[in-house]
């Protein structure tokens, strides 16, 4: 009853820190529901990073030109990068980043859904980064506000390479979207299939997001998935309308009053069905990294012998 | 599918001559050589950066404000080594790079940072000196000059907002080609 004592008086401290702005550090006390969000959550942002990569990275050779191919290239080591600025603020809370990769691999942690729908065409490598980055940039925009110091730094390094991925593709788009009818076709084609999963990105309704409230209380978060929806969806509407590009939701309409546009319903069921494995490029994307990981085998292999070499070379 | 872990090197990443080594976070690697090429892939993608030094995980010691009740007094030891000293003093702000200390060991080494150093600071981080590998000096341009050719990777390079304000202004015809 004493400890329980203590820690009340503890969470009281932390939770006034919080309140007032202070970032918390990974030597600082911290709510144990507190350490195991923040891993839960910053390991499927890494995740999300390194999966990420697959559905760009297999139309890098097939980029129509020079200058596309160098920055398709580009943001996709990027997100390589992303993925291990996130495992490190993960390791700060006392995980490590093998077994954070190895759940990955065996199907027990998760990443973003949005990952397991797959890239047909070129235009859907514009819209990639249109709407799929442009989502991710508001939700780690917020995540850069976090209460954990590490978190909060590695999304402020984040966001502020980001905005290349989200402009290259909203270039595309334009260019795309102004130019011959089989393009303006096909970036058409690519907002049908990407628009829906886009929005289920940020998550479940508020009312279906039994986390959210403490994940506001300790900072965690600073704005709801219902609140980041909106933003992106009023932010982005009068943009392709104005390239003559429409959204398939028969049920979307401007709520003057508000000034906000209106979606139709999201379909969950879909949301849960490719979460739970039945999407269309789940297998294909594990079967991916762990390809990867065992193909990378001999390298690392290699590696560690020429690390133990010098080792004993040196106490020689 | 498991593998032996390689060890974790913390990261510290100069952005100019004139600014201090900055703790930008870690990567694992096999050892500081490829601790150091690692680092640079991953936190040097874009130019600002003059040097990079990586120090084994294992040999960082860290304490927050919290924390310095704790440490157990330590006695003072003459003989000692160096360490470089980072401090986390602004709320929001990183682990930079602020001095060197000598001491005996990694708990006195913090509690002189701390004596140090008091002012505002919210963690202090002691690393002994000879733990650090830094990157080559005599090659500091070579090392960072990849990053210096591809102005791609910056946002400012893309006129999408521009674009978007035209067309919607209706100065750019949407059909049109640029």
């Amino acid at each position: 009853m004493v400890g329980e004592e203590l820690d009340q008086g503890k969470l009281a401290v932390f939770e006034e820190r919080i309140a007032r702005g202070e970032k918390i550090e990974p030597g600082d006390w911290m709510p144990e529901a507190y350490r195991q969000q923040l891993i839960r959550m910053i390991s499927q942002h890494a995740h999300s990073e390194v999966v990420g990569m697959l559905p760009e990275g297999g139309w890098i050779t097939r980029a129509p030109n020079l200058r596309r191919k160098l920055v398709l290239l580009a943001k996709v080591q990027d997100e390589a990068g992303h993925g291990e600025y996130l495992y490190h603020a993960a390791e700060t809370l006392g995980v490590d980043r093998q077994e954070l990769l190895e759940a990955l691999l065996a199907e027990r942690a998760k990443y973003s859904n949005i990952f397991n729908y797959p890239t047909l065409s070129w235009a859907d490598i514009g819209i990639i980064g249109y709407f799929v980055d442009g989502a991710a940039i508001l939700n780690q925009t917020m995540l850069a506000r976090c209460s954990f110091g590490p978190y909060s730094r590695a999304n402020i390094r984040i966001c502020a390479e980001e905005s290349f991925h989200m402009k290259q593709g909203k270039e595309m788009v334009i260019r795309m979207a102004r130019g011959t009818s089989e393009q303006k076709q096909m970036v058409q084609d690519s907002v049908n299939r990407w628009w829906w999963p886009t929005l289920m990105m940020f998550g479940p309704h508020d009312t279906d997001s039994p986390n959210s409230p403490q994940l506001i209380r300790w900072g965690i978060k600073t704005r709801t998935n219902d609140e980041l929806r909106q933003t992106f969806v009023d932010n982005l509407i009068p943009e392709l309308h104005a390239l003559g590009l429409s959204v398939p939701d028969p049920d979307l309409t401007f709520d003057e009053g508000e000034g906000h546009w209106m979606i139709g319903a999201i379909d969950w069921d879909e949301f849960y069905r490719v979460i739970h494995g039945d999407g269309p490029c789940n297998k294909e994307r594990l079967g991916a990294r762990r390809k990867a990981h065992e193909d990378g085998r001999w390298v690392r292999e290699a590696l560690a012998a020429y690390a133990a070499r010098a080792e004993m070379a040196e106490a020689l | 599918m498991t593998d032996t872990p390689w060890p974790r090197f913390y990261v510290f990443k100069q952005d100019s001559p004139e600014a201090p080594h900055m703790n930008c976070g870690s990567v694992h690697a096999s050892d500081a050589e490829m601790a150091l090429l690692n680092a640079r892939d991953v936190f040097v993608r874009r130019p600002e950066c003059v040097s990079l030094w990586v120090a084994p995980a294992a040999r960082v010691a860290e304490v927050t404000v919290d924390g310095l009740a704790g440490l157990a007094p330590q006695a003072d030891d003459a003989e000692g080594q160096a360490y470089e000293v980072f401090t986390k003093a602004a709320a929001k702000g990183q682990h930079a790079h602020v001095g060197q200390i000598a001491a005996g060991s990694p708990g006195q080494a913090l509690r002189k940072a701390s004596e140090t150093y008091p002012d505002g600071v919210w963690v202090w981080m002691v690393v002994p000196s000879v733990a650090i590998v830094a990157s080559p000096e005599d090659e500091g341009q070579a090392w960072f000059e990849a990053a210096r050719d591809k102005p791609f990777r910056h946002q400012s390079f893309y006129h999408t907002e521009r674009l978007i304000r035209e067309i919607k202004a209706g100065q750019l015809d949407p059909e049109g080609d640029e």
